[in-house]
């Protein structure tokens, strides 16, 4: 290890101290270099002008460089804001110390790493000051964290926002709906009415029903995507749930001359688990299946229904020759609202509500795709 | 099917609009119907008049949807009740009236729906019914209180079931 060099390098600095132990300097030394060696902790060194004297083991593992490319640089040529780095130093020089909780380092290959920042001015034993040590601890995904717990926290907000708006929503959309199936009912026996005017108003009624069930659509949607009640667990034949939902969907896939197969595990096979969330999943994916077979409007359309298993899970794979999924939309696939439906034909609510289902149910959902070719998902479930 | 003119259907809903169109649209179907605005107010309904099958919306200031359809079918035990329920409250509605309702329905209500239903609680309504008569009649032949005996309860009974 190279590190050992800088310490050998200039003894003025840190054996000197060290010595001052006065019990077995060897000793003391050993004991610095495990720790420069084996701390999670990127540990450096600097002198006066700020050129790295020492670097531990961490940090090279840490930003990605060895220390043979660092030794002599500058080490703000590590940090993202070398000027705020500056000016920590110099902070560091007058008072003793100084500390950020988050400060950007470059890694090697560009991205940010943010630590946590101790620096601290390095004396000799007459008090005068050499350089300067550094401490920083990788705090990177620790901001993920809380970034991801802070968007969470919105998303439920907006959640219990959106669930109240529905709730609010509901009663005026059955109020709605009901009078105008009064004025259907009404136009349909009134007698003085012209057989012109008559279909006018039933026409104009129609599209009211269509549309107050397409809100009605996205209210259940969104209600059932903040519903936060826990499943509830029973045993559950996958097999047959499968089967089940597929001749549940068969007069849809027969009109539209799309073939499914299915090969599934054999005889029954029981997992506990929540029949009526597993059926909402099933029915889901199999029907943006059956949509985007139809989309690519080819004939020869077919949907593949697998399920694998080991002993701690089940696979179950719905494939479709659709289509396939673009690359820019592959990303936004689970985003609340996204959709690639026309309007009112899709919500952008059936896969985050799938991916919802199946994280409480303890498993997880993906999926792969290819241009031209067909998109597989796959729904895990643990066995017991 | 039976003639939607012997179903009598008790209509309970704070939101008296729904309640105003929605009775209209049954009554033009055929039904008989009674509209209420609050549990407390169709418990009162209900003492003096019979009917089959009650729609009851779940959230109700007051007295709720499922404390009303309990209080009713203590009131006329083979009366249907069916449920209205929002999405979010139905796990809860389940748990708390299970046993006593005919069935829930989610809000807002599909009308072809609800028509089919409150017709299938009317022959649920009958079924038990006439189950319960047949039984009591038979208990009456078993009493062995002879056939002037027999005559007197049977009258009796026919009053009690409506079958008069």
């Amino acid at each position: 290890m190279d590190l050992t060099d800088p310490l050998h390098r200039r003894p003025n600095n840190n054996d000197q101290e060290v010595s001052s132990c006065k019990q077995e300097p060897l000793h003391a030394t050993r004991y610095l270099q495990c720790i420069l060696k084996h701390s999670s902790d990127m540990i450096f060194a600097t002198d006066l002008d700020g050129i790295l004297i020492s670097f531990s083991s961490a940090g090279e593992k840490e930003l990605g460089y060895r220390w043979k490319d660092m030794a002599g640089r500058p080490v703000s040529d590590l940090t993202v804001d070398p000027t705020e780095f500056e000016k920590l130093v110099t902070i560091a020089q007058k008072e003793g110390s100084a500390v950020r909780s988050e400060f950007p380092f470059q890694h090697r290959d560009g991205h940010t790493i943010y630590c946590a920042l101790s620096l601290s001015s390095l004396t000799n034993t007459e008090g005068q000051i050499v350089g300067t040590v550094g401490i920083c601890r990788d705090v990177t995904q620790w901001k993920n964290l809380q970034e991801d717990l802070i968007r969470v926290d919105r998303l439920a907000e907006i959640g219990r926002t959106a669930s109240s708006i529905a709730h609010e929503i509901n009663n005026p959309l059955a109020i709605i709906g009901e009078i105008s199936g009064w004025i259907g009912t009404v136009a349909g026996d009134a007698k003085s009415l012209s057989q012109e005017d008559r279909e006018e108003i039933e026409r104009g009624v129609r599209f009211i029903e269509e549309q107050t069930r397409r809100c009605r659509t996205l209210t259940y949607q969104l209600l059932s995507f903040v519903r936060d009640s826990a499943p509830s667990r029973a045993s559950v034949d996958i097999s047959r749930l499968l089967e089940e939902t597929v001749s549940f969907l068969i007069p849809d896939l027969k009109y539209k001359g799309i073939l499914v197969s299915t090969n599934l595990a054999e005889g029954p096979f029981l997992i506990d688990s929540d029949k009526q969330m597993l059926e909402q999943v099933l029915v889901n994916l199999m029907s943006n299946a059956i949509y985007a077979v139809n989309e690519k409007g080819e004939k020869g359309g077919r949907i593949d229904i697998e399920t694998v298993r080991n002993e701690s899970m089940i696979e179950i794979r719905i494939s479709d020759n659709g289509p396939g999924i673009s690359e820019e939309n592959q990303e936004r696939m689970f985003d609340l609202f996204f959709t690639t439906k026309p309007p009112g034909k899709g919500t952008g609510l059936g896969l985050p509500i799938c991916r919802n289902i199946i994280t409480k149910l303890g498993g997880s959902l993906s999926f792969e795709t290819e241009a031209g070719k067909g998109t597989t998902f796959f729904i895990r479930l643990p066995v017991s | 099917m039976s003639e939607k003119a012997d179903i009598r259907v008790l209509l309970i809903d704070d939101e008296e609009t729904l309640i105003e169109y929605l009775s209209k649209r049954l009554l033009r179907e055929g039904f008989t119907v009674k509209a209420s605005f609050s549990g407390e107010e169709a418990v009162e309904v209900a003492t003096n008049n019979d009917f089959d099958v009650a729609v009851v919306d779940l959230k109700m200031p007051g007295m709720d949807g499922v404390e009303t359809q309990t209080r009713l079918k203590k009131l006329q035990p083979f009366l249907q009740s069916i449920v209205l329920t929002g999405h979010g409250t139905l796990d809860s509605a389940l748990e708390s009236g299970k046993q006593n309702a005919f069935k829930y329905l989610l809000k807002p209500i599909e009308y072809e729906n609800l028509v089919q239903t409150i017709q299938e609680a009317y022959e649920t309504k009958v079924q038990l019914q006439n189950a319960k008569f047949r039984e009591e009649v038979e208990d009456i032949y078993r009493s062995g209180m002879g056939a002037r005996g027999i005559k007197n309860a049977m009258n009796k009974l026919r009053k009690i079931y409506g079958l008069d």
